[in-house]
């Protein structure tokens, strides 16, 4: 049996089945397949558990490798899941949908500048005044009489779902910052990897088109006639839930990603900081919230705004996509006023029924919402759908009655549902029926809606998910051309997307992000060798306790502490699963790459995507250590986990040379310096003896990775001199404190703010004619049980190198000081003040 | 009466600020009752950039920037304004309160525009407590005029003028809790119990012209913000009530800007970029009737 036919055949006995209400997408009420099923020949219907499995594998790892990963409030980012089995959707079908959802933009567009502009909706009560006047996104510092945008929907996305008639209806517009294209492209880039013969062979538009539109419909958002308008895409911060399909976006488009700091307004122009100079903004692809777009006049407590944005908005200097208020669409309450509107606004009946909706602002309405609690969901007009769901019908009723204009009643839709990949674990219940909803976006290219043919589809957990936030599962929408020879998207004439590199590698929060990928990925590989040589000697020595190797294994276990702070534990294996998997332990291999990730994911427009390969084999080794209990394999998961974090250093080399490409060295190099100093100065200060020195300082030329140059060099001798020699002061080897400082001072000097004199260069400079003046026999030279001299300078390294990397924050990486409210200040009654020059006396 | 207006704020900083942007509320409305003359609003250290505008409320509103680094702003606007006492007809004052709820009344004449402020605003959130106090004044079928102004004269006598009891932040549940407030909260609380019952009320910013105290002479510059509250009549009459002196506006009030709630329209907010920690911040108002000029 095939795993299509497997589900048909399910549907039919009632335990196996969903929910018989349900439209499904594949099978007929009759029990045959639809129309696109049987139109993909047998190739999809001929689809194995066995090509499923595999399928969905390959999903797993690419997703991985690609560092897709969907935020969840106040937890790590987890990553996106894509079933394998697309949602596929024939022409006749999709073909009725798409001319409801460009009407649909159409209206919502004319709703948009009706509520900015004339407000005709509300003084001829087409639209309850309270619907829009008591909805939070109502946006009255654009709602003026000097300010008008004819246009100010350019993209949207629009969620569907099925009725039990199979009939598509609108469950929610989002107007605001739609999210989601970047998700739909990817599910779209690994599904075709993934199904290669099946995308061929199945005619489905393909969507690259559609960016190109996108890219064009924003360029061409510009006020004025602009030749080459810069368009910016604005994101909260990798932070932010989509994170990821707003750097992907950015990075398809070829658009700068940039946050509200790296933003300025200027004389009522938007402009952005290049390294030393401001350039300016056209175009501002919105993904912040409008309420937080700007502490000046919306929520002034924003930290992701740009201070004034709002008056460069009314003053057309700038364009922002979608315009500012825009999020006052995003209201249920509208939903059942929309087919009057559409009647005055367009002159049309409306196409697309949306989910049946009542505002409790009218008193009929509330009645009937208020009749029948069990059946309808009760959600405020700007709060988020699932927010009363805990609480009882007497609750409801006393929220409802105390602000009534504030709430709606919804239907709940059976949606549809479709197969779904459930594991290969019980033969032929391997795909399992999952309601579903659509996301579909529309754009405003040229002076038509065009809305894009495929989309998002969500998975909807059953009500009793044990999770909420467990991570959502997608799929890919496919739909299937009428004739094979149509464009792709309906869009012949469109150019295609040429591959411009954005330009924001000057950014200073750009510079910043690419110190740190400097910093921790050094710290990672570090800490990775440390544990892989602490592991090995434990291996051969801890059932041996006097042994010279268990006695430097304490010493090497001290280097450990140093850098990741002591843990209470006997059990060393558990300790060295708590340094490379716990993420809260400061100082840990995991909590480094936390800060890598962290700091890539800042910059993640202007990095190859293969660098998330990296954190796809260190995630696959972290996830075999926590299921095997072997001790090996902490060596096994550790080496893995090396072998990626290595594989940076191929990103890096294809990197082009610009200031970020330097300043990532710069971190590189002085991690390494800092990290060495630590290393050195946990263990080899201390004299133990011949034979417990001798295993020490194998095991630092080890974590230090100079074993094997120290080995032809001096063919396995090993003393203190010799080490010293090669970890400190030899200039060719790539792991020496002054190799790393030479590097340093390379990478400086190609700094634009570098000046030759400037304080991180002579800083470094200091660093190298001390080490220069530095004799290895000094250092080596014993005083009781210690080596002062070693200890004194490794202190006076580290200081220095410290205060280094404070100088190169302060010069290269300051962005000023950060914006804050007027009234925010404290407020005194006076200053101390000189009485001669009349200047604040500073305390 | 006509009166020449000065309103300045003076912040002194104890570092430089490099960058400052900042949007004012300070030209008075033009209205049936009230014309304005010569007014201006000027910014020192000069501002690169100055616009003046109408805001959603119809209100003048300035914005600058200025991005010379400074340690000091003064923004000061100045003008004439004359302001006669508005009058308003028998039969609207004594029309059932309860017949003036625009969401409830949703035909009526501008009804629509006035639903804005019958709504709960950011500041002026809706408690049960100002509910529950106003439905003394606010009982059925009672006219409008005379409901409204009991409950003015309530809240005047109910409540303690107390610079200290509350801050700018504070809400509507802490000013009943304490009993006590400054203009602006006894507007807010007004707005509440008016709101709280279906009525449109709007918050007002602007100034009273007061008189010296007997035997001293007008000390320039001693006079300062004020609130009050207008109240929605039906079309386009409102009527001004000042629970902090127990009055309907007269001709000493200069309307400077109204909205939902102070947020709508504070005299002067802005955005700063400065590394200092302090700020010292005076303001001078001064109201003084024209026959005193010169």
């Amino acid at each position: 049996m095939t795993v299509i036919r497997d589900y048909a055949a399910g549907l039919n006995q009632p335990t196996l089945g969903g929910d018989p209400h349900r439209y499904d997408e594949v099978v007929g009420r009759d029990g045959s397949l639809r129309a696109p099923w049987k139109g993909l020949a047998e190739r999809a219907v001929r689809l194995t558990p066995g090509d499923l499995a595999r399928a969905d594998d390959d999903i797993v790892r690419a997703l991985a490798d690609d560092g897709v990963t969907y935020g969840r409030p106040g937890r790590r980012p987890g990553p996106w899941r894509l079933d394998p089995v697309p949602l596929i959707l024939d022409a006749a079908s999709w073909g009725q949908l798409e001319i409801g959802l460009a009407q649909r933009a159409e209206l919502l567009n004319a709703v948009l500048a009706d509520l900015y502009g004339e407000r005709r909706l509300l003084a001829e009560g087409l639209v309850p005044p309270a619907v829009v006047m008591g909805h939070a996104g109502y946006a009255r510092v654009v709602a003026r009489p000097s300010f008008h945008e004819p246009h100010p929907l350019v993209l949207s996305a629009t969620d569907l779902g099925r009725d039990a008639h199979g009939e598509w209806r609108v469950l929610a517009d989002r107007t605001q910052a739609p999210s989601g294209l970047g998700y739909a492209m990817e599910n779209r880039r690994v599904l075709s990897r993934v199904l290669p013969q099946l995308y061929r062979e199945s005619g489905l538009h393909r969507m690259a088109p559609f960016f190109s539109a996108l890219r064009s419909a924003l360029q061409q958002a510009a006020a004025g006639d602009m030749p080459d308008p810069r368009v910016v895409v604005l994101s909260p911060g990798s932070h932010s839930e989509t994170a990821y399909d707003q750097a992907f976006i950015a990075s398809a488009l070829g658009f700068p990603l940039v946050e509200g700091s790296d933003l300025v307004v200027c004389d009522g122009w938007v402009q952005m900081r290049v390294f030393g100079r401001l350039e300016r903004v056209d175009v501002i692809l919105r993904r912040v919230d409008s309420d937080w777009s700007d502490p000046l006049e919306l929520r002034g407590d924003s930290r992701l705004g740009v201070a004034g944005l709002t008056e460069a908005v009314r003053r057309g200097r700038v364009r922002v996509v979608n315009g500012l208020g825009a999020g006052v669409l995003e209201n249920p309450a509208l939903l059942p006023y929309l087919p009057a509107v559409s009647e005055a606004l367009l002159g049309e009946p409306l196409l697309l029924d949306s989910v049946p909706t009542w505002w409790c602002g009218d008193p009929e309405s509330r009645e009937r919402v208020l009749d029948d609690l069990e059946h309808l969901q009760v959600r405020r007009i700007d709060g988020p759908p699932t927010e009363l769901a805990e609480l009882g019908p007497d609750e409801i009723r006393a929220r409802v009655l105390a602000a009534p204009h504030a709430y709606v009643g919804q239907e709940l839709l059976p949606l549809s549902q479709a197969p779904v990949w459930r594991g290969a674990t019980v033969p032929g219940r391997e795909v399992r029926p999952q309601a579903l909803t659509l996301r579909t976006f529309t754009l405003r290219y040229g002076s038509a809606y065009r809305p894009l043919v495929g989309g998002l589809v969500t998975l909807i957990e059953p009500a009793n998910a044990v999770d909420r936030w467990s991570p959502q599962r997608s799929k890919d929408l496919w739909v299937l051309k009428e004739d094979p020879a149509q464009p792709d998207q309906g869009l012949p004439e469109v150019q295609p997307l040429t591959h411009a590199r954005s330009s924001t590698g000057t950014v200073p929060r750009v510079l910043e992000d690419m110190f740190w990928f400097g910093r921790e990925s050094e710290r990672c590989e570090d800490m990775l060798r440390l544990v892989l040589v602490c592991h090995a000697l434990a291996d051969d020595y801890r059932t041996r306790p006097t042994s010279t190797g268990n006695q430097g294994l304490q010493v090497m276990l001290t280097a450990v502490a140093r850098l990741a702070g002591r843990q209470d534990t006997d059990d060393l294996d558990a300790e060295f699963r708590s340094l490379l998997l716990d993420y809260d332990r400061v100082g840990s291999f995991a909590h480094s790459l936390d800060g890598l990730r962290d700091a890539l994911a800042g910059v993640r427009d202007q990095l190859s995507p293969d660098i998330w390969r990296a954190f796809g084999v260190t995630e696959r080794a972290a996830y075999a250590l926590e299921t095997n209990n072997h001790s090996h394999q902490v060596a096994d998961s550790a080496g893995r986990m090396l072998t990626g974090v290595l594989s940076l250093q191929g990103v890096l080399a294809n990197m082009i040379r610009d200031h970020g490409w330097h300043m990532v060295h710069l971190g590189h190099h002085l991690e390494r310096a800092l990290q060495l100093c630590h290393l050195m100065r946990a263990t080899t200060t201390r004299r133990r003896g011949i034979d417990v020195d001798r295993e020490v300082l194998t095991a630092v030329l080890n974590a230090a990775e100079s074993a094997v140059t120290h080995q032809r060099r001096y063919r396995g001798y090993v003393r203190t001199g010799g080490v010293l020699e090669l970890l400190l002061t030899d200039p060719d080897n790539p792991r020496s404190l002054q190799f790393n400082l030479a590097e340093l001072a390379t990478h400086l000097a190609a700094l634009p703010a570098s000046t030759g004199s400037s304080r991180p260069e002579r800083l470094v400079t200091v660093l190298l004619e001390q080490l220069a003046e530095t004799e290895v026999a000094t250092l080596v030279a014993i005083g009781g049980e210690s080596r002062p001299n070693l200890e004194a300078f490794l202190d006076q390294m580290l200081a220095q190198l410290t205060r280094l990397g404070e100088a190169v924050s302060e010069l290269h990486l300051a962005t000023g000081p950060a914006p804050q409210s007027l009234v925010g200040l404290p407020v005194v009654d006076s200053f101390d003040t000189d009485a001669a020059t009349g200047e604040v006396r500073l305390p | 009466m006509k009166y020449a207006v000065r309103h300045t704020t003076t912040y002194t900083y104890d570092k430089p600020v490099s960058d400052s942007l900042g949007v004012a509320h300070l030209r008075p409305r033009v209205l049936p009752w009230q014309t304005v003359e010569d007014y201006e609003v000027q910014v020192a250290p000069a501002p690169n950039d100055l616009r003046e505008d109408l805001d959603h409320y119809g209100n003048h509103v300035t914005y600058f920037q200025l991005t010379e680094p400074h340690q000091r702003l003064v923004v000061e606007g100045r003008g004439t304004v004359e302001v006669l006492t508005p009058v308003h007809a028998e039969e609207t004052l004594v029309t059932p309160w309860e017949r003036l709820r625009p969401l409830v009344q949703t035909a009526a004449p501008l009804a629509w525009t006035a639903t804005d402020v019958a709504l709960p605003s950011p500041l002026v959130d809706q408690v049960p407590g100002a509910h529950d106090y106003a439905t003394a004044s606010l009982r059925p079928g009672r006219p409008v005029g005379e409901a409204v102004t009991d409950l003015m004269h309530r809240i005047h006598a109910d409540f303690e003028y107390d610079d200290t009891a509350t801050t700018v932040t504070s809400t509507i549940a802490h000013v009943l809790e304490a009993r006590a407030g400054v203009c602006q909260d006894f507007a807010h609380l007004l707005l509440a119990c008016l709101r709280g019952h279906g009525l449109a009320a709007r918050y007002v910013s602007g100034y009273l012209s007061t008189d010296p105290p007997p035997g001293r002479e007008r000390v320039v510059g001693a006079d300062a913000s004020h609130a009050w509250v207008e109240v929605w009549l039906g079309g386009d009459d409102w009527l001004a009530l000042d629970p902090t002196n127990d009055q309907w506006a007269g001709d000493r009030y200069v309307t400077v800007a109204w909205g939902r709630d102070y947020g709508d329209v504070p005299p002067l907010k802005g955005v700063i970029f400065t590394e200092a920690r302090k700020s010292t911040m005076q303001v001078a108002v001064d109201v003084a009737p024209w026959a005193l000029q010169g």
